[in-house]
């Protein structure tokens, strides 16, 4: 790793004319009983930049990003805002907000009922007498929407909003105190690409206007268009830092993980076997219509779609977890009507839900539990009884073939980091035997690392004769593990691309709507 | 051999740190020691007819206990189980004094009703998709308005004698309650701890969603939690009315507290997806015994409800703060 040496003081690297840094951090530690969360970590923003803050999940972002906003008590360190230094022992919250340090989450934390306009205000309601001065607040509300060159409707329930809308009204939120700093911890992982353009837009304006940024994201390829510097963490300390246009991906990759990565995606695997899973003209309730689609023993089939494009729907009617109204499901060329996911299991189906923490996973089970679900009747003694030693000689050998970092098999799932989590969702429908994998975006969220290890093992199922249906929102993803992508836009199938028309820019015209000869 | 050695560490428990023995047996150490300390404290306490008497009368509210145990397990709350119990008490009396039944029949058929209740809780909460509570407190009126109807709300005394053995009667040195208790109470540990569908309810408990995703019946998991707490609750009721040889509507209306309060005192998590049997009993236990030292301390019945109060208000908050692994 040379010429990826540790610096301590970033700064003195771009300390430009006059201007003091808007945080300036020096030698940050925060422990944790028996853990340090940061080791020595320095950290600088500018007024007017966007600084990209990458690392693998537990790296110390979110730890580092919690200290700047005073969430977190920094155990010892050096904190200057605009070049005034600050007492670090009792730095509060209340404090980095009177600076102007605000943070938006990636969970929504708007209240659903209320509209855009009550939420964007909620906590600082202007009062004329005893009432709230709602013509006050909405001019103001019209003076942020214009300041960030933005239009959503403030005046109907947010949850009736788009998830991107709903973003911006967070957005609006935090900067309402007229913010210097804004952090964004992971603000893009719901979003699709065309909503991210609409961010990065935003993001842009608010740099124009003198706000300093922290970008937090996992998708690097954001870091490289958004962001005018970056800081790399891993492990809680302080790997490199330095402007964005200096490096490239791969570089970057390198600094993250500590290693190189030779090779992103492994060629796909061209050996296909029987059909396995074919669906036909099937249409679901309130979603998707008139869908067909092939898999066969050993290929990966991509399922891409804008939000709204009912993909997670389809996945699940084929596991029996959606009503399905018309259309044909054939497992191994047999006619099969998929009654319940209890019964997709007995087909040999296996689901990998988007949400791994409230649908794939049961939080208070541990490790073996977890991943012997699907397969408890395979372990039975005298019939009737569970047998515990088999399963967990089971749990164990199939978590070692997943590679699986862990301490005990009794251990609760709920710590385990998300790349982690992942791979038991995965273990359970491997040790389950199913052939057929319905994944549903299995790499949202999760570190760059645990990532091409999610696509090794894809490969690795389609060699031993599994075929794979894959749900993502990124494309690259898609074209670099599928053979064939099926492009959804409003529930139907707009295209299918193979081969040498699988290329983004086809999938990106279908995604939008637009056919193949340009109308709508 | 070396893969062998990783195997055992990995399949050693895990408990995040903390004394495992310590946090999974704690309310068992409490116990050991208050009954010592009555022991020492008060002769009375220790004679052997007071003890068994304790274990006796804690038997039924136990297995009454060990029902609702399976619907709070899956995230539940089965409101209508002291209107099981007098159904189950009034109905009895009523089929074998008005009516003439033979005993066993007669069991046959409160249990069927029972069952039938569960049953309806079962699909208005599962398939009607009511919240629990209010699903049983509903099937809690009409039942309790059923046998006031039936019963005009008087006693109907006068069971046959040889009933008394299932509430008082004794097998060898052992009462015929305790030896009950124990066979249920193996039973169920056997069942949660060794079997799938054992597991299942945790399942359900812990994350339905999940768990129906991996495949398991959730909706025969809820029922069937409904039907056992209903079966478990009849059995208690015969056993309470045993004792006293007399149908009574009045019989359960105090329980439904206590019971929920060994349920949660036995570690029994409200979020449903976490506890154990064995907790449940010595739960049961564990408050049979300071109902019994108040009672030789001749203090006020009523204070008895102060302290079970503040008991069940100490456990929910320990229950709904605590951040266990």
């Amino acid at each position: 790793m040379e010429n990826v040496k540790t610096m301590n003081n970033p700064s003195q690297d771009w300390s430009t004319a006059g201007k003091p840094p808007l945080i300036e951090l020096k030698h940050c530690t925060m422990e944790f009983p028996g853990v340090k969360a940061l080791d020595d970590v320095g950290f600088t923003l500018l007024a007017g930049e966007c600084h990209g803050l990458v690392g693998e999940n537990g790296a110390g972002k979110s730890t580092l990003a919690k200290c700047i906003t005073g969430e977190n008590r920094m155990t010892h360190s050096e904190l200057y805002l605009n070049g005034e230094p600050v007492k670090v022992a009792s730095y509060s919250v209340r404090e980095s907000q009177a600076f102007g340090i605000a943070m938006v989450h990636q969970e929504f934390q708007l209240m659903g009922e209320m509209t855009g306009l009550e939420n964007i205000f909620v906590g600082h309601y202007k009062s004329k007498g005893p009432f709230i001065d709602w013509k006050a607040l909405r001019k103001k509300a019209a003076e942020i929407m214009e300041f960030m060159q933005c239009d959503v409707n403030l005046n109907v329930p947010v949850k009736q909003l788009r998830t991107a809308e709903r973003q911006i009204i967070q957005l609006a939120k935090a900067i309402l105190n007229q913010s210097k700093v804004l952090i964004l911890d992971e603000l893009t992982a719901v979003l699709q690409e065309k909503d991210i353009e609409n961010i990065f837009r935003i993001i842009g304006v608010l740099k124009e206007r003198g706000m300093g940024i922290i970008y937090i994201s996992h998708r690097l390829d954001e870091i490289m268009d958004c962001c005018d510097t970056y800081t790399v963490l891993c492990d809680g300390k302080y790997i490199n830092s330095g402007f964005v246009k200096d490096i490239d991906k791969p570089q970057l990759i390198k600094m993250i993980i500590g290693r190189e990565l030779k090779q992103v995606y492994l060629p796909i695997n061209q050996d296909f076997g029987d059909m396995l899973l074919e669906v036909k003209g099937l249409s679901g309730h309130n979603a998707f219509r008139d869908i067909n689609l092939h898999v066969r023993r050993g290929e990966v089939i991509g399922i891409a779609g804008l939000v709204g494009a009912y993909k997670t729907e389809l996945i699940h009617a084929i596991f029996g977890n959606h009503k399905v109204t018309s259309g044909k499901i054939f497992i191994n060329g047999k006619e099969e009507s998929i009654k319940s996911p209890e019964h997709a299991i007995k087909l040999g189906l296996g689901l990998i839900p988007d949400e791994r923490r409230t649908l794939g996973l049961n939080m208070l089970f541990d490790i073996k539990d977890n991943t012997t679900l699907p397969s408890m009747a395979h372990f039975k003694k005298w019939r009737i009884f569970q047998d515990h030693k088999g399963e967990e000689k089971a749990a164990y050998e199939i978590n070692k073939r997943m590679d699986l970092n862990y301490h005990s098999l009794w251990q609760s799932v709920k710590k385990l980091s998300g790349g982690n989590q992942q791979k038991i969702v995965i273990a359970k429908w491997m040790l389950r035997n199913s052939e057929i994998f319905l994944m549903d975006e299995p790499t949202r969220g999760i570190d760059i690392g645990a990532k091409f290890e999610i696509y090794k093992l894809i490969n690795d199922l389609t060699k031993h004769g599994k075929a794979v249906v894959l749900v993502s929102p990124e494309l690259e993803e898609l074209m670099g593990l599928c053979n064939r992508v099926y492009i959804m836009f409003e529930g139907a199938i707009m295209d299918v691309v193979e081969g040498e028309r699988k290329t983004q820019e086809v999938i990106i015209h279908s995604l939008l709507g637009i056919n193949q000869n340009g109308t709508k | 051999m070396e893969q062998n050695n990783d195997f055992i560490t990995k399949a050693k428990r895990y408990s995040g740190g903390g004394n495992y023995f310590l946090q999974e047996w704690m309310l068992l150490i409490l116990f050991v020691l208050m009954v010592v300390i009555f022991m020492i404290a008060s002769p009375t306490f220790r004679t052997s007819t007071n003890l068994m008497n304790v274990v006796r009368q804690a038997s039924f509210i136990a297995i009454i206990a060990m029902g609702e145990f399976f619907v709070i397990l899956i995230a539940g709350m089965d409101m209508s189980l002291s209107s099981i119990i007098g159904m189950v008490s009034i109905f009895f009396a009523g089929f074998t004094v008005t009516l003439g039944v033979p005993i066993w029949i007669a069991i046959v058929i409160v249990m069927l009703m029972a069952i039938i209740v569960g049953l309806l809780n079962g699909v208005l909460v599962v398939y009607g998709k009511m919240p629990a509570f209010i699903g049983t407190l509903v099937t809690m009126t009409i039942i309790k308005g059923i046998y006031f109807i039936y019963s005009n709300g008087l006693p109907i005394p006068g069971i046959p004698e040889e009933f008394n053995f299932f509430g008082a009667g004794y097998i060898g040195i052992f009462p015929f309650p305790v030896i009950l208790l124990a066979v249920i109470a193996i039973t169920l540990t056997i069942i949660t701890n060794y079997t799938s569908i054992g597991r299942s309810f945790y399942a359900v408990g812990g994350n339905i969603e999940a768990s129906k995703l991996s495949g398991i019946n959730v909706n025969f998991v809820g029922i069937l939690a409904f039907v056992l707490c209903a079966v478990l609750t009849a059995i208690g009721s015969l056993g309470l009315t045993s004792k006293i040889l007399s149908g009574n509507v009045m019989i359960g209306e105090n329980l439904l507290f206590d019971v929920m309060t060994i349920v949660v005192l036995g570690g029994t998590s409200l979020s449903g997806g976490r506890g154990r049997i064995v907790g449940v009993v010595i739960a049961a236990l564990f408050l049979q015994v300071i109902s019994n030292m108040m009672v030789l301390m001749s203090i006020n019945t009523y204070w008895q409800w102060v302290v079970k109060g503040v008991i069940l208000m100490v456990v929910v908050l320990i229950d709904v703060n605590s951040k266990r692994e």
